[in-house]
């Protein structure tokens, strides 16, 4: 932050103005709250469920569900509810991971979490479908339609 | 002593839209190849990335080509989006090139059609891991060379011949910076994938 020169020629002390020209820390942006990875998963690294890839799409339950949910809302993290406000369209959790700045592997423990308290569901996609000719010719014939 | 309720998390009264079939493809390859840029070229989105600066701890270490003023590599992955249709959506992860980071690559292949193995034809050796990756892992791959500013170093044939790689596995030039350039490279990965999915049927 610099300051247009004072028009008498000396600068007007920098604690004076309020403001402080000394060099910011770079904000932390691992994470919103930024907290540790660890903090944001209670300590785990490991548990992930098996189900929740990179790729794998995301979605808030419709919000009566989520009332009646085995967690509900107010048990739930700030980064928690951030991925619920997140889903309500479907997204994907590497998506997820860059919205919201988090690690991926953290993501996918919060996703996990999140499917248990019956917030989220997760769609887990069988590899035959994605793999399927019939999928992959419509992704070529997608992509030849590019301009 | 007052106490206001966070707000409920928004959205949905209704079920959300059905989910798109998500359909993955990697590319790979070396420091400073391009890969980021390729699939920045192709993605809706921006890609959403984990940037850092390159600290002079890199240096020595990652090494950008003779002609880069590169000064950011990616740490973790970069990835982009194609919406294809509603129901159907592909999604192209840039893996770290740097042999360090090979303990992520188990993770981004799995379930993936195919892989593009980005090469700068002056550091070949940057991709020999990607390359023998995905041999073992056997994943169907194409070798794509990127053309800086449409200059390579080697030739094809010699860059296929330096890699060793299966004559079934193409090998060509393309431009990271071309959006239809990229389109066509991975549309070599897709018809790699597709006679693999007819074939094993």
């Amino acid at each position: 932050m610099t300051q247009p020169p004072h028009p008498d020629g000396f600068r007007i002390r920098p604690f004076l103005t309020g403001q402080t020209a000394a060099p910011q820390p770079e904000p932390v942006e691992d994470s919103p709250s930024g907290l540790r990875p660890f903090v944001l998963t209670a300590g785990r690294v490991a548990g992930v469920d098996p189900d929740i890839d990179l790729e794998t799409q995301v979605t808030a339950r419709p919000t009566e569900a989520r009332r009646s949910a085995r967690v509900p809302v107010g048990g739930l993290t700030p980064e928690q509810r951030a991925i619920i406000d997140l889903c309500a369209e479907p997204l994907s959790v590497a998506e997820i991971s860059a919205k919201l700045r988090l690690h991926l592997g953290v993501t996918k423990i919060l996703v996990g979490d999140l499917r248990a308290a019956g917030q989220v569901d997760v769609h887990t996609m069988d590899v035959k479908t994605s793999h399927d000719p019939e999928t992959i010719l419509r992704v070529i014939n997608g992509l030849r339609a590019f301009t | 002593m007052d106490f206001v309720r966070s707000p409920e998390p928004v959205a949905t009264t209704t079920a959300p839209a059905k989910p798109p079939i998500p359909v993955k493809i990697v590319v790979a390859g070396g420091f400073g190849v391009g890969k980021t840029t390729a699939v920045g070229a192709i993605s809706e989105i921006h890609p959403l990335t984990t940037e850092a600066e390159m600290t002079e701890a890199a240096v020595g270490l990652d090494v950008p080509g003779a002609t880069t003023e590169k000064t950011t590599t990616t740490v973790a992955m970069d990835f982009g989006c194609v919406t294809i249709d509603q129901s159907l959506k592909l999604y192209l992860f840039g893996a770290p090139g740097q042999t360090r980071f090979g303990f992520m690559w188990d993770g981004l292949a799995k379930g993936a059609l195919g892989a593009l193995v980005v090469v700068d034809s002056s550091r070949l050796d940057d991709c020999f891991a990607a390359v023998d990756y995905f041999e073992r892992a056997n994943l169907p791959f194409a070798v794509g060379v990127n053309t800086f500013d449409g200059r390579l170093a080697h030739g094809l044939d010699e860059v296929r011949w330096a890699l060793a790689v299966r004559d079934t596995v193409p090998v060509f030039a393309f431009d990271a910076r071309q959006r239809l350039s990229v389109r066509d490279a991975i549309l070599v990965v897709l018809n790699l994938a597709l006679d693999r999915a007819t074939r094993g049927r």
